[in-house]
């Protein structure tokens, strides 16, 4: 019969739950709170094909290889594939999103600096995935 | 203990009928990872801290090591 005290391993065993449900729910909370996209987002259809970017605004305006936006505006892009898998990227501002043939994937963001910033696939997709380049210009309303 | 289990999802999902909020995800993302990592490294430390410190307390060598039952009586 075991008659020594055992709290310690049940310390040691409730502190490590303890934090691995904290991760588990911030994590969580965090995508939530990312995924929840403001009502005044505008927005863009992004369409990824070999090997280039398409972009059409809510206006009809279209933009290939390259998109112009506002500061401090909220966007939501739609993104899809033409052929095979495709993954959106603006590296600046932590947006990535796989493009999925038969599939919308959607992401938003606001642009809180103006500028220009690169667009890439960050999925392999063929000889020229490496030059599967778009550039974002973020423009300044008040300039 | 159901209220603080239903409490926060009955919240979490509440997020759904507001609008969003405007956020700078690069600083949400990278303020999880550094969460993250320091919680990552807490439980790395002290899981290895007490392997380590098993290890050295309870090695035979240890002057305050005691023989187990078996050893005293010589047969196991």
């Amino acid at each position: 019969m075991n008659t020594h005290s055992n709290w310690p391993e049940w310390i040691y065993v409730g502190v490590v739950v303890a934090l691995l449900i904290y991760v588990g729910a911030e994590a969580w909370n965090i995508e939530r709170i990312i995924e929840h996209i403001p009502s005044d987002a505008e927005i863009i259809q992004v369409t990824g094909q070999q090997w280039f970017w398409t972009f059409e605004h809510e206006d009809g305006t279209k933009e290939i290889g390259e998109l112009h936006l506002k500061k401090d505006h909220a966007y939501k892009f739609e993104v899809v594939s033409k052929d095979v898998i495709h993954s959106f990227n603006i590296h600046d501002y932590v947006v990535l999103v796989d493009a999925v043939p038969g599939r919308v994937n959607t992401v938003w963001f606001s642009p809180d600096e103006s500028g220009e910033f690169d667009i890439q696939c960050r999925e392999y997709c063929g000889l020229i995935h490496y030059n599967m380049r778009a550039k974002l210009y973020v423009d300044d309303d008040k300039s | 203990m159901l209220i603080f289990v239903i409490s926060p999802i009955n919240f979490s999902f509440a997020l759904d009928d507001d609008p969003g909020k405007y956020l700078n995800r690069k600083a949400e993302i990278w303020n999880l990872f550094y969460r993250m990592m320091t919680v990552a490294f807490v439980i790395g430390s002290v899981v290895s801290g007490t392997l380590i410190w098993l290890v050295w307390r309870f090695r035979e060598s240890n002057h305050k090591a005691k023989k187990t039952r078996y050893e005293e009586q010589g047969k196991w």
